[in-house]
């Protein structure tokens, strides 16, 4: 029988950060799994589902990192509303199921050359770090906590972001005042439609 | 190791006797960090079957309370057969429901037909995970609390739209993209009304938001702001019965229209599913209210000592139960008591009344939080 405390200082050999390393690479699995699916599945709306729990597992990610508002941010903006609307617009549009869409060959090999030298780069850039190898955290504690962050957001000067954060508000207000008129029905827009209606 | 943030008495039971169990073993096994693991996912099971113990223990009560509240509106008695005024009906509605078979619709999209039940439950699960239902009884005690419930609403919406559509009927994906709809409006204001508690309170945090309302009836968060309080109170009740697709707000699953929505085609155990997570979402929003606005697992002290005393030496715990229940009633009499509005009357609420009154609220909030 093997020795169970060797084997725990084998585990901890393997894992230096304990139960959250196997965390991650449990969460880098499952977050892999649905990515294939979601380019894999043949149904739109499958992959949608599937892009969802790919986020969560980003957003779970981001959680092992301990900024925890940018996981619920994550899972607030991306599952409670960008994919939701992505689900809304399959299933008002398109006919489900009758025209499963093909990719061609050659296509395919050329997302595949650019998808494999994407990730070369990627672990060759970041590889050579050396704060990254040794994984001591270098932020103070508590610094992404909700209370540290939304002061950053709205101070000034060397460590604040109030001028970013401005500016980003005034873009989703301009973006929703668009999206607000050219949504509306202008007053001759809506009297041609009930003409139309009573014509009929 | 593992340090809750709020020591339990369960918990620390269990720190306690997980080493003096393991002097047992074999000395080679042994060792401090086996105990500390031990302990913790002993303490994690015992959370796990106590938030499924609360919600779905609750639904048969729910149940229950239903019929006899719709009976006593309506000037019925309600179930009355089956064992003492009818407490057993519900027994044999559940048994019922659980060994009927389970079939799906032709043609369907088995994985999605099947997963969204398991979706629609995530959200209800997790809210019963942070609400602090006594000064030690706190299952995850976290500071992104308010934030982490408006973040998880959002499978409730993706779990309907995915059984509406998967079930391959009409009437189904109609009931989905109108419920869709409506709880993706009401999630605004339901937000709203959450980030005016948390301004009022200065945290996001379940338990703070509970600690603040301390003292007597008049620091709980519907009469701590004056006026304002209760009107935030009222928006809320609004909004979440709302977001909860319950009536007057239920087009979702209107019957006379779309034959019962999303979840049409449903039965047995998939259909048990859904009509729990409705119930379960009755139980957390009711602690919510309680939580946010009627001062959670806080005594009703009315500033007299002598009163106080007796009152405050009833547990937390049957406080609260007690305000849920409350508010439970209160969605119930809401349920039998008005009329369900059109599809458009609903959205143009929303966006035209409800979301600006929310906006003025927020100021008004901020200018209160800046004055006093």
């Amino acid at each position: 029988m093997p020795n169970i405390s060797q084997m725990m200082t084998a585990l901890s050999g393997a894992f230096p950060l304990g139960g959250m390393d196997i965390a991650f690479y449990v969460v880098a699995a499952v977050m892999l799994f649905t990515a294939l699916l979601t380019v894999a599945a043949k149904n739109i709306l499958q992959s949608a589902v599937f892009l969802i729990f790919s986020f969560v597992g980003t957003a779970i990610l981001y959680m092992l990192l301990h900024a925890e508002f940018i996981a619920l941010a994550q899972v607030m903006v991306y599952v409670g509303g960008v994919v939701i609307f992505v689900v809304f617009t399959i299933l008002l549009t398109s006919h489900l199921g009758e025209d499963a869409f093909s990719a061609k060959i050659p296509r395919t090999f050329a997302a595949f050359a650019l998808a494999i030298a994407f990730v070369a780069i990627m672990v060759k850039m970041i590889l050579p770090i050396e704060a990254l190898q040794a994984a001591t955290p270098n932020a103070p504690e508590g610094y992404a906590s909700l209370n540290a962050f939304a002061l950053r957001l709205l101070s000034y000067g060397t460590d604040g972001f109030v001028i970013p954060f401005e500016v980003v508000s005034i873009l989703l207000l301009m973006t929703l005042i668009c999206s607000i008129t050219v949504a509306r029905k202008d007053k001759e827009e809506q009297n041609r439609e009930q003409s139309k209606e009573v014509q009929k | 190791m593992f340090v809750p943030s709020i020591t339990n008495p369960i918990g620390d039971v269990v720190r306690e006797w997980v080493p003096k169990l393991a002097e047992y073993l074999p000395v080679a096994i042994q060792s401090e960090t086996l105990n500390s693991i031990v302990a913790f996912l002993v303490n994690a099971v015992i959370c796990v079957i106590a938030v499924c113990a609360v919600n779905i223990g609750s639904a048969p009560i729910l149940i229950y309370m239903e019929r006899k509240v719709c009976a006593h509106v309506q000037c019925r008695l309600g179930p009355m057969r089956l064992g003492w005024h009818g407490t057993i009906q519900t027994i044999a509605d559940v048994l019922k429901m659980l060994f009927k078979e389970v079939y799906n619709p032709g043609g369907v999209d088995k994985i999605m037909y099947y997963m969204a039940p398991l979706i629609v439950l995530i959200a209800p699960f997790m809210v019963a995970a942070l609400i602090p239902f006594g000064p030690t009884l706190v299952v995850a005690d976290v500071d992104m609390g308010i934030p982490l419930i408006i973040a998880v609403n959002g499978f409730g919406v993706l779990g309907i739209l995915l059984g509406g559509w998967s079930s391959n009927n009409k009437y189904s994906l109609l009931g989905a993209l109108r419920s869709g709809a409506q709880m993706i409006s009401y999630e605004i204001s339901f937000a709203m009304i959450l980030l005016f508690v948390v301004m009022i309170t200065g945290s996001t945090n379940l338990m703070d938001i509970t600690q603040s309302q301390s003292g007597t009836v008049l620091d709980w968060m519907i009469f701590k702001v004056p006026v304002i309080g209760f009107i935030a109170f009222i928006l809320f009740f609004i909004s979440s019965t709302a977001e909860m697709n319950r009536a007057p707000f239920d087009i979702a699953e209107a019957e006379q229209e779309l034959t019962g929505g999303y979840h049409t085609e449903y039965t047995g155990t998939p259909f048990a599913m859904f009509y729990l997570a409705e119930y379960i979402a009755l139980v957390t929003n009711s602690a919510l209210a309680t939580t946010c606005f009627l001062g959670g697992f806080h005594a009703p002290c009315i500033g007299v000592a002598a009163v106080d005393t007796y009152l405050n030496m009833v547990p937390g715990v049957v406080w609260f139960f007690a305000k849920v229940y409350f508010m439970i009633w209160c969605y119930m009499m809401v349920r039998w008591t008005f009329v369900r509005p059109r599809v458009d009357q609903l959205m143009s609420f929303e966006w035209k009344f409800l979301l600006p009154v929310n906006l003025v609220m927020l100021v008004i909030g901020a200018i209160y939080v800046a004055l006093f």
